[in-house]
């Protein structure tokens, strides 16, 4: 081992140890106050009740009015947003003590949660695109597309009424996705909760609203069946409170009043990069550091693996072989689920979403690292092998100075290729809510309503950093074969 | 003295049975040539010399080391033969030196400066000096195959198997690289050669074996058997080899 790649092994550990201590320490922090902190799930798009403004804070009913019941009740919480329906699955699984988000009551959900006092009266309403004069009631919708977003009170009336005027639906994650598939005409209309519908149009959104709202719904907090008893009490007392002193009034007043500021919309390309600029370089560096946290493990673990199944020794093969074709065989986006939703409810345990995104994009990317690995040994001449062992040297020996040498060359090319996969892959992280570069995309067009332009810049970001670390790993690789 | 004694040898890959029984002593000092036809199991049988091969079954005893006990250090038993393979196999991310040294660094416990020495010594006995600073790609086959027997040669072995080493070479390189090897038996070194140089066969070896079809079918000193062939099928198989 020469100086040079002494160096950089050196830098690589250094990397790795910052970044485990990182995803550690907070955990250790919070564990060793004596005050519970409360984590309570919110959607990451839903304005006015949840949004992010421009200076990267949380703003809207929901977190003003959780923030204030919480100063009346003096409890500390943690604002965690993951979507609606990730934040839906984590309270059910223990993974958050309460969820506020613009949440409905009704008879299927408390079946499942606890809801507080109503907070909010809202109704279901419809929105078409501004310039839609054809679809002026629901029998206007024979034939035509409806976009729904997954698990909203306005998902469910849509499929109530679907059979009933016969139409089609597409299903989205988000609101602001399911309102740009509305602009675009791919969809004809969209059922939402009307004061989130209002304010959005009246942020700028070219949808308008034909008919009136569906009778009330209300909104309410949720904790998980006969669980956080006192959390749900606390919120009762707090929302009396507040209700008592004004307070409540004031936070409805900020966001729906006549007087009520608006985050600006129609910014354009250069407007919408000047804004987020800050905010879209962080979510990147987070996709960076996902990608080189996970890739750092999954290159130990791999090459333990490919090592594994290129070995004379069966039972390592099958070790290697039954790991492979397990994780190839699951897509991404399921085992995010399972690692995130499933293994926290089996065990009983928390793990954060960050944590959970590096393990699953780490075993993933393993198990194509492996083969990459037993590809590359496999690579290697076994006359190589023979000539070694043929002089005394250990089967061990003989790996680590003749064969593994000539199979790192042979590998560094699809090394590169796996490390831009395992980057894009990062995207798909976004589900539960990490706030890589997709997710922060995703909450800048719920504040701007600007997807067309900001999937644009999300998207040269990507091939930007793609071509430079390529063009870099590149370099690197005739560096070494010159060696 | 008896130095490699193969009793009973059979090997089979899956239910293709390629030796049959085999039955060998090689006295120490003593140079054996094996040819044959191709097919006929001549390199599987110098594979098992120093278990590349897995042995199915028979014995193969080398001073006092049974080769087929689940218990003997195969290891051990390698330092002391070295091999040299057709295709050369010089490990290609080494030097000249390296390649030769890689072995004696990692199980000798010498100094570094002996090792080096010696390796250079050989590279000298090999007549290729000059060349311990090139990579492999830099070499004909001829000075690749006279680095590989350069190699084999710094574990110090007593017995050296040589696996078609003239083979893969142009004509002109063949010559250089059988000079080497007489020049180690001359000096007594124990040798099995796999080959198809019949005059070097007639030459230098003590003993030719001829194999056919997994049997050894004939042996006997380079004049009688070469001259007076006692069996059919080593007749027909020299006068298509002898022109």
């Amino acid at each position: 081992m020469n100086l040079r790649k002494k160096s950089l092994f050196t830098i690589m550990t250094a990397l790795l140890l910052t970044v485990i201590f990182t995803i550690l320490l907070p955990t250790t922090a919070s564990a060793q106050e004596t005050d519970k902190t409360y984590i309570i799930g919110t959607d990451i798009t839903f304005a006015p009740f949840e949004y992010k403004d421009a200076d990267g804070e949380y703003k809207g009913i929901d977190v003003d009015l959780l923030d204030a019941i919480a100063k009346d009740q003096g409890f500390n919480y943690e604002l965690r947003p993951l979507g609606f329906s990730a934040a839906l699955q984590a309270l059910e699984t223990n993974q958050v003590d309460g969820m506020i988000a613009g949440m409905s009551i009704t008879p299927e959900r408390q079946d499942s949660f606890d809801f507080s006092e109503p907070y909010f009266e809202s109704g279901v309403v419809m929105a078409v695109s501004a310039d839609n004069d054809d679809i002026t009631s629901y029998e206007d919708l024979e034939g035509k597309t409806v976009a729904i977003k997954v698990g909203t009170t306005g998902a469910a009336f849509a499929e109530s009424i679907q059979e009933e005027y016969g139409f089609d639906v597409n299903t989205f994650e988000d609101s602001a996705n399911m309102y740009e598939d509305v602009q675009t005409g791919n969809s004809d209309a969209a059922f939402e909760d009307y004061p989130v519908m209002a304010y959005a149009i009246q942020s700028g959104l070219k949808l308008k609203i034909p008919t009136d709202p569906e009778p009330g719904d209300n909104y309410g907090f949720a904790v998980n069946k006969d669980q956080n008893a006192e959390l749900l009490e606390m919120f009762n007392n707090g929302l009396i409170n507040i209700r008592a002193n004004g307070t409540y009034d004031d936070i409805l007043d900020t966001y729906l009043g006549e007087t009520s500021q608006t985050e600006t919309a129609n910014l354009g390309f250069f407007g919408l990069i000047q804004q987020n600029g800050g905010e879209l370089l962080k979510g990147l560096g987070r996709t960076l550091l996902l990608t080189i946290t996970a890739f750092i493990i999954a290159t130990i673990l791999g090459v333990i693996f490919g090592l594994f199944s290129a070995s004379p020794n069966k039972v390592l093969n099958w070790i290697a072989t039954i790991y492979v074709d397990i994780l190839r065989g699951i897509p991404l986006i399921v085992l995010a689920f399972f690692i995130y939703f499933s293994i926290p409810q089996f065990l009983n345990i928390q793990i954060p979403a960050y944590l959970a995104g590096v393990i699953t994009l780490s075993l993933n990317t393993t198990a194509y690292i492996a083969e990459l690995v037993r590809g590359g040994i496999q690579a290697v001449d076994n006359g190589q092998l023979e000539a070694s062992r043929s002089l005394g040297l250990t089967y061990n020996t003989s790996m680590r100075k003749v064969v593994l040498p000539q199979a790192v060359k042979i590998m560094i090319p699809s090394f590169i290729n796996q490390f831009v996969i395992t980057l894009k892959d990062t995207s798909i992280l976004s589900v539960i809510g990490i706030v890589e570069l997709t997710q922060t995309g995703k909450i800048i067009i719920a504040r701007t309503y600007s997807s067309g332009d900001m999937w644009l810049i999300v998207g040269l970001m990507y091939i930007i950093i793609i071509t430079i670390l390529t063009k870099f790993s590149n370099y690197l690789e005739r560096r070494l074969s010159n060696d | 003295m008896t130095k490699l004694k193969v009793e009973h040898l059979k090997k089979s890959f899956g239910n293709l049975e390629v030796l049959k029984d085999l039955n060998v002593e090689v006295q120490e000092g003593e140079v054996i040539c094996i040819i044959g036809p191709s097919g006929s199991g001549k390199s599987t049988f110098l594979r098992c010399m120093n278990a590349l091969e897995d042995i199915t079954g028979g014995k193969v005893i080398i001073d006092d080391f049974d080769l087929t006990d689940p218990k003997q250090d195969i290891n051990k038993v390698r330092e002391n033969i070295g091999m040299v393979f057709q295709q050369f196999n010089l490990f290609p991310h080494l030097t000249v030196l390296d390649n030769i040294t890689l072995a004696p660094k990692e199980l000798k416990k010498e100094s570094t400066e002996a090792i080096n020495k010696r390796a250079l010594e050989l590279l000298e006995t090999v007549g290729l000096s000059e060349k311990a600073a090139d990579y492999p790609k830099s070499l004909s086959g001829g000075q690749k195959q006279r680095v590989a027997i350069a190699r084999a040669l710094a574990m110090n072995p007593d017995i050296m198997l040589f696996d078609e080493p003239t083979s893969a070479l142009d004509p002109e390189m063949v010559g250089d690289v059988l000079e080497v090897m007489q020049k180690l038996a001359d000096q007594g070194m124990t040798m099995l050669v796999v080959t198809h140089e019949m005059g070097f066969a007639k030459e230098v070896a003590d003993r030719v074996i001829f194999m056919d079809g997994g049997y050894i079918v004939e042996e006997g000193k380079p004049e009688q058997l070469f001259n007076h062939p006692q069996h059919e099928r080593t007749k027909n198989f020299l006068d298509k080899v002898l022109i």
